[in-house]
């Protein structure tokens, strides 16, 4: 059990600057997982606390000590990779066994009992004295999982653990790794490109970028109130709309105002600033709903341009005053290209953008009833001007 | 396939087509195949094994000599010529020799290679690519542009006449290590990082992970290894006497026995064929590892 602080991280190969200088806290027996497009310095930022890779600058720290210039080995941590990184020419129990002894202080009793017990949690008794070429991905998973287990480290880093496996074993073994966590309750960073992963597995989400942390919040604050475009379009599938708008202030309230709609926006912070500029508004597809042709005034018209039948909804693209935008339908609509549609926000779901830096500026939500902070603190990145 | 690879195919396909169970079938099999194509490659095989296959007839004749074709015949002297040979003119003792040489050179070029690899591939060595290049660069220095200065330093070293001098000049290997180098950086880098994670150390990890991972491959390379020192003849000859003399400068001894006035061809092609039976077997032993090495075995 311990608790990782990253301060003010950067790492640069060269030229390349592969993480920006990053702050974030991993607190004790919490489940963390680092969510981003590749390339966005994620797994980097993972290996450095690994520490097979030095920081160019910053810190990091394990229960407030400085881990910079500490060996991997004396660091406690036990890493999962995403192929596995099983040794081909041993056994699934070898394969747990192997470094347990030079890792641990555990004798060899210990370790044989420690493999049993892991066995079991993991339902891979039957298959210790296999190799891992008569294993199959997800039970390689397990094996791999149960070698990092064994070691009872203060740390688990995952890098991408489940990206090789196939779409319906990938999500039993995210189950099965939330029910791990519950269990162990060992401070665990996890790293993905996959948002639902993240949604699903995090106690807490960082959204990184380009090597920058861009949010890092809980995953239903991450999707409710997004700190910036690049979250808003990132979490969420299929991801929210994004359209130019004017925001207009009348005697009735402020409106966001499109070629398409003219959109009443309930009162909220941030909603004076913006008002008589250019913003971005930002909505969620399954947040528009199909309305009834006297819905009233909220309601605005759309062409349908493309039609995608998922099953369980019915998935529109739209034109709308030269934009574009998803929505979801119910399934058996009858609704085809060229239809034209009226389309209803949730007023207390839509979101506006600087158009320049991207921040969020206005989250309707929070207009009608205060975000409930459960005590958790939002943090947004530095960049962000405080008088928002 | 290409034609080394049908070559070396040939005794599982001939076993192949042994196990045909009606005659039937192996001539539908054989005709399938293109009996032009075998015939082809049949006289190819045949002109390439034509001076080892009159080696091993000369080997069995009591003078040797062969005029025409017709001499081609196998004659009736093969025990007594190899067993003056072996036993009577002590042909074993050079043979041993060898083997006790070319064995230190295989154990010590891969003990020295593997280390060598494991530091620069896995070691964060301050210009590790020049240092590799370098490595690489020895090809161009083998032994015998070396002769001279190596002559004095071995002798220096009081070392001439001794297993030392031919075998520690040969220990340092580029082939190997690029070989070798190659293979490791085939090996997933988690592996290692895992291990460095676990604390487990270079050597166990050389020991325990990378040698297990590379049995084919060091198998394939010790052949190559343990063929090219059993071949070694000018360095042996000049640095070392006759008690340590190895197999390839003992066959001049064997072609200075006179047999009615002649040079002892027979005598010569019986320890040619010794010679040339332990890489043989070796090769013949473990020619799958072999090809694995050289990356050109069928998928």
């Amino acid at each position: 059990m311990a608790r990782i602080t990253l301060e003010n991280v950067r790492k640069e190969y060269g030229d390349v600057v592969a993480v920006r200088g990053i702050d974030l806290e991993v607190s004790d027996g919490s489940f963390v997982v680092v969510v981003g497009p590749s390339g966005c310095g994620k797994s980097t930022t993972l290996r450095l606390v690994a520490g097979l890779e030095s920081v160019t600058d910053g810190d990091v720290r394990k229960d407030g000590e400085s881990l910079v210039g500490v060996e991997p080995k004396d660091r406690d941590v036990a890493m999962v990779f995403q192929n596995y990184a099983l040794y081909p020419h041993m056994t699934a129990r070898r394969n747990m066994t192997f470094g347990a002894g030079s890792a641990t202080a555990f004798d060899d009793e210990e370790i044989e009992r420690r493999v049993t017990d892991a066995a079991e949690l993991l339902d891979i008794e039957d298959l210790l004295d296999r190799k891992p070429e008569a294993l199959s991905g997800g039970e390689r998973q397990r094996v791999a999982l149960g070698r990092a287990i064994i070691r009872d480290p203060d740390v688990f880093l995952m890098d991408e653990p489940l990206s090789n496996l196939d779409a319906k074993l990938r999500i039993r073994m995210r189950a099965e790794l939330a029910k791990l966590h519950e269990e162990l309750r060992t401070t665990t960073v996890y790293v993905t490109h996959d948002q639902t992963e993240a949604m699903t597995l995090g106690d807490e989400v960082v959204v990184m970028n380009d090597g920058r942390v861009q949010q890092v919040d809980s995953p239903q604050r991450l999707y409710d109130y997004p700190a910036n475009r690049f979250v808003a379009e990132f979490i969420g599938d299929p991801a929210m709309n994004t359209l130019d708008v004017t925001v207009e202030a009348g005697a009735d309230g402020a409106r966001a105002v499109h070629p398409g709609f003219r959109l009443p926006l309930p009162d909220g912070d941030g909603l004076d600033a913006a008002a008589g500029s250019g913003a971005v508004l930002g909505v969620r597809p399954e947040d528009l709903s199909l309305a009834d042709a006297d819905s009233g005034a909220d309601a605005f018209e759309a062409t349908v341009t493309v039609t995608e039948p998922l099953g369980d909804s019915l998935l529109l693209e739209c034109r709308v005053g030269g934009d574009r935008l998803k929505t979801q339908a119910s399934p058996r609509s009858d609704v085809g290209a060229g239809d034209t549609v009226a389309l209803t926000p949730d007023p207390e779901r839509l979101h506006l953008f600087d158009p320049d830096s991207g921040e969020a500026v206005y989250h309707s939500a929070g207009a009608t009833t205060a975000p409930d902070r459960d005590g958790r603190a939002t943090r947004s990145p530095a960049t962000t001007p405080e008088e928002r | 396939m290409t034609l080394l690879e049908t070559i070396v195919d040939v005794p599982n396909r001939a076993a192949e087509y042994l196990s045909g169970e009606r005659t039937g079938d192996r001539l539908a099999r054989l005709r399938e195949d293109g009996l032009a194509v075998h015939a082809a490659l049949a006289s190819l095989v045949l002109l390439l094994l034509f001076p080892v296959l009159v080696a091993v007839i000369v080997s069995t004749k009591e003078s040797g000599i062969i005029t025409g074709l017709g001499g081609l015949v196998p004659g009736g002297n093969t025990y007594a010529n190899y067993y003056r040979a072996l036993v009577e003119l002590e042909f074993y003792r050079y043979m041993l020799n060898s083997l006790v040489m070319a064995s230190v050179v295989v154990v010590g070029k891969l003990v020295v290679s593997l280390l060598a690899v494991l530091a620069v591939v896995y070691y964060r060595v301050p210009y590790k690519d020049i240092v590799f290049l370098f490595i690489l660069f020895t090809l161009l220095l083998p032994v015998p542009v070396r002769f001279v200065p190596l002559y004095r330093l071995v002798t220096g070293l009081g070392w001439n006449n001794t297993v030392l001098a031919i075998t520690v000049p040969y220990l340092a290997s580029a082939t190997t290590v690029f070989v070798l180098r190659q293979h490791f950086l085939s090996i997933p880098p988690s592996l290692v990082e895992n291990a460095k994670l676990d604390g487990v150390g270079p050597l166990e990890f050389l020991w325990r992970v990378l040698i297990p991972m590379s049995k084919g491959i060091l198998v394939g390379v010790s052949v190559i290894i343990f063929v090219y020192a059993w071949n070694q003849y000018l360095w042996p000859l000049v640095i070392v006497g006759d008690d340590l003399q190895v197999a390839q400068v003992g066959l001049g001894q064997l072609r200075g026995q006179a047999q009615a006035g002649d040079v002892a061809w027979a005598l010569t092609m019986t320890g040619s064929v010794l010679t040339l039976l332990p890489p043989l077997v070796l090769l013949v032993l473990f020619r799958k590892p072999l090809l694995e090495t050289f990356s050109i075995q069928r998928k």
